[in-house]
C-alpha cells in the first residue's frame, strides 16, 4: 500500500509491501510547502517500488489537523487516485501518525505529538506509542498545554514529545520539566511508513467519503458566529 | 473521445464531459452557503470543492454515460483564481489523470468564457470581441483566433459584479446580488439619481467601478436609512445602469477602434437582462451578430474550460506530476 501526507510543511510518501517499508521520502518546505508540485510526482515513485497501480491494494492520506491547504492538497490527491483507480482509500490523523512515529523512533509507551498551529498554538493529543488516540485532539496555545501537562489530575511518567509544535514552544515545554530531541532530530517528523501502518489497520472508504480533519472552523464562521453579522 | 474538465476557481465546483465541441455534460455545483457571509470565503469554498469535487466529477461522467476507462485526456483551470480553491481542482485532475497515464490540460480560466462561444451548437469563430464581466473579471479581450485572446481592456478596480454585489448589500439584498439587484431595479427610475460613468472621458479600454460604490455610500448616507430603503428601487436602477452604461461605452469605444465582426458575452454578469440588451442594440446598431450563449455557459462551468482546453497545450505523462497551480498570472495569447 501507500500512505502519504501533506498537512504539515513536509511532503511526506510512503509505500509499504506486506507491511515491509519499502519507499520513505519526507520533502522539506522550500520558501513555501511542495505539496503541490512534489506529492505527485513522490506517489508515482513510490507506486514504481511497489511495481506499478495493479500492486496497489489501499491508499492511506493524513486528513490533518495541519495546514488547511496542505490537508486539502493530501485528501484532494488521494480521493482522486481512489476514484481514477477503484482502489480503496483511508483516512489517518496526522497527529496518530506523528504519534506512531514519535513511539517508534524512541520507544515511548505514551506520547504528545504537537503540530504547530500557527497564531501562537499547537494541535495535539495524548496517544499510545502505536499511534491509538487517549484523547480527543485539541488546539490550544503555550500556557494551556504546559497546565495540560503539569496541572492536577496528571500523574504517572511524562509523555514523550515531538513535532513542529514542540520545536515552536520547546522553551515552555522544558520549562514545564520535559526534555526534548534536538531540532533536527527525525522525532519530531511523521513518516510515510506511520501512515501505511495505521492505515492497514483503519476502516476503508470511497473517495467521496474521505473526510478532512481541519480540528479548526473559517474565521469568517467564527465572526459570523461571535458577530452575528456578515463578514 | 471524450474529454473530463474540471473548473473549481472561484465558488462553483464544476466538472464536464466533452466530445469535441459537443458537450456531453456540464454539471455545475453552487455554493449556497456563501449567502451567510455576504461573499465569497476563500477558505469556505476551498472547503467546499473538497467535499465536492469527486462526486461532481462522478456525476459529470455519469451524465455523459462514459466512465474514467473512456476518457483520453483530463482538462483544470490552472488559474487565475482564488488558490486554495484552484488547487482543490488541481490536485483532483492530476490524480484523476495520472493512474491512467492520460494528458493533463491546464487552462486559463478566462481562455474558458472566450471558449464558451466555440462550443456546439453554432460555434462562434473568431475573430470577435469578447466582453468578460463576472464577480471577478472584468475585461475585453479580443479574439483573434481559437487558442488565445488579447487584452484590450481590463478593470482597475473592482470587477462589475463585485460592484453589484456591493451594492445589493448595500441595499439589503442577498448574496449573489445580480439577479436581486435587477429584479429591484426594474421597479426604479434609473434617471431618478445620478451615478458617475466613470472612466468614460478616459481614451483607453480600462474600466472602473469603486467610485460607483463610493457614490451609492454617500447617496444612500444623505437619504437616511428609511429613505434609502423607500428609494431601493431607483438607487438599484441608477446604479445599475451606470454599470451597464460603462461597459456599453468601453465596448462601442472598442467597437469602434478596431474591425470586430462579431461580439460575444462571458461571466456571470453577462446574464444580465439590461446588458444582453443594449449589448444587442449597440450590435443592431453597428450591424454585426450578437453571439448570446446560453446562462449557464456564461457563468463559471467546467464545459468552456473543456472547450479551451482543446486549444491549449496539453502536458503529457509525467511532464505533469510537478506542476503547479497560479492565482494570478499568465493569459492571453502564449
Ligand atoms: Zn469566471
Amino acid at each position: 500500500m501507500i500512505g502519504f501526507d501533506t498537512a504539515t510543511d513536509f511532503t511526506v510518501v510512503g509505500a509499504t509491501d506486506a507491511g515491509r517499508p519499502i519507499f520513505e521520502r519526507s520533502l522539506p518546505p522550500a520558501r513555501r510547502p511542495l505539496h503541490s508540485q512534489a506529492l505527485l510526482e513522490n506517489v508515482t515513485g513510490a507506486v514504481e517500488s511497489l511495481g506499478g497501480w495493479d500492486a496497489v491494494e489501499r491508499i492511506a492520506v493524513g486528513i490533518g489537523p495541519g495546514t488547511f491547504t496542505g490537508i486539502r492538497i493530501g485528501v484532494a490527491t488521494a480521493a482522486g487516485l481512489a476514484a481514477s483507480t477503484g482502489i480503496p482509500v483511508t483516512g489517518v490523523p496526522t497527529l496518530a501518525a506523528l504519534a506512531r512515529s514519535i513511539g517508534e523512533a524512541t520507544g515511548a509507551g505514551t506520547v504528545l505529538p504537537l503540530l504547530d498551529a500557527r497564531r501562537g498554538e499547537v494541535f495535539g493529543g495524548l496517544h499510545d506509542g502505536r499511534g491509538e488516540p487517549l484523547e480527543e485532539p485539541f488546539a490550544c496555545g503555550p500556557e494551556e498545554l504546559t497546565e495540560r501537562l503539569s496541572g492536577p489530575g496528571r500523574s504517572g511518567p511524562a509523555p514523550m514529545v515531538g513535532g513542529s509544535g514542540a520545536i515552536r514552544f520547546r522553551d515552555h515545554l522544558v520549562q514545564a520539566g520535559l526534555s526534548l530531541e534536538p531540532d533536527e532530530s527525525a522525532v519530531h517528523r511523521l513518516t510515510g511508513r506511520s501512515i501505511c501502518e495505521l492505515g492497514a489497520a483503519a476502516e476503508t472508504t470511497g473517495p467521496e467519503n474521505l473526510q478532512p480533519l481541519y480540528l479548526r472552523v473559517p474565521d469568517a464562521q467564527l465572526w459570523l458566529e461571535r458577530d452575528g453579522k456578515k463578514v | 473521445m471524450p474529454l473530463l474538465a474540471i473548473e473549481t476557481s472561484c465558488d462553483d465546483t464544476c466538472a464536464a464531459v466533452l466530445d469535441g465541441s459537443r458537450i456531453l455534460s456540464n454539471v455545475i455545483s453552487s455554493q449556497a452557503d456563501h449567502e451567510r457571509y455576504g461573499g465569497v470565503v476563500p477558505e469556505v469554498a476551498s472547503r467546499h470543492h473538497l467535499e465536492l469535487a469527486v462526486p461532481v466529477v462522478e456525476a459529470a461522467l455519469a451524465d455523459a454515460g462514459v466512465g474514467f476507462d473512456d476518457l483520453d485526456s483530463v482538462a483544470v483551470t490552472a488559474g487565475p483564481g482564488l488558490i486554495g480553491a484552484l488547487l482543490v481542482g488541481l490536485s483532483t485532475a492530476k490524480a484523476i489523470a495520472a493512474p491512467r497515464r492520460l494528458p493533463l490540460v491546464p487552462t486559463d480560466h478566462l481562455h474558458g468564457h472566450v471558449a464558451a462561444n466555440f462550443l456546439d451548437p453554432d460555434p462562434l469563430e473568431p475573430p470577435f470581441l469578447c466582453l468578460i464581466a463576472s464577480g471577478g473579471h472584468t475585461m475585453l479581450a479580443g479574439v483573434r483566433d481559437h487558442h488565445g485572446f488579447e487584452v484590450l481592456g481590463e478593470t482597475l478596480d473592482d470587477a462589475a459584479g463585485e460592484a453589484i454585489d456591493k451594492a445589493a448589500r448595500l441595499l439589503g439584498l442577498g448574496f449573489p446580488g445580480g439577479p436581486e439587484l435587477e429584479r429591484l431595479a426594474a421597479d426604479g427610475d434609473p434617471q431618478a439619481f445620478t451615478f458617475p460613468v466613470a472612466m468614460s472621458r478616459d481614451p483607453g479600454l480600462d474600466f472602473s467601478f469603486s467610485g460607483l460604490k463610493t457614490a451609492l455610500v454617500y447617496i444612500s448616507r444623505e437619504l437616511g436609512e428609511e429613505e434609502t430603503a423607500r428609494r431601493a428601487a431607483d438607487l438599484a436602477a441608477g446604479y445599475q445602469a451606470a454599470v451597464v452604461d460603462q461597459l456599453v461605452t468601453k465596448l462601442r469605444r472598442a467597437l469602434e477602434a478596431g474591425e470586430w465582426p462579431a461580439v460575444a458575452l462571458g461571466g456571470g454578469v453577462a446574464a444580465n437582462g439590461p446588458l444582453r440588451r443594449a449589448v444587442a442594440g449597440l450590435c443592431e446598431q453597428k450591424g454585426i451578430p450578437f453571439k448570446e450563449v446560453n446562462r449557464e455557459l456564461c457563468t463559471d462551468n467546467a464545459a468552456m474550460i473543456g472547450s479551451a482546453a482543446r486549444f491549449s497545450q496539453p502536458l503529457a505523462y509525467p511532464d505533469y506530476l510537478s506542476f503547479d497551480a497560479f492565482s494570478t498570472g499568465p493569459r492571453g495569447n502564449r
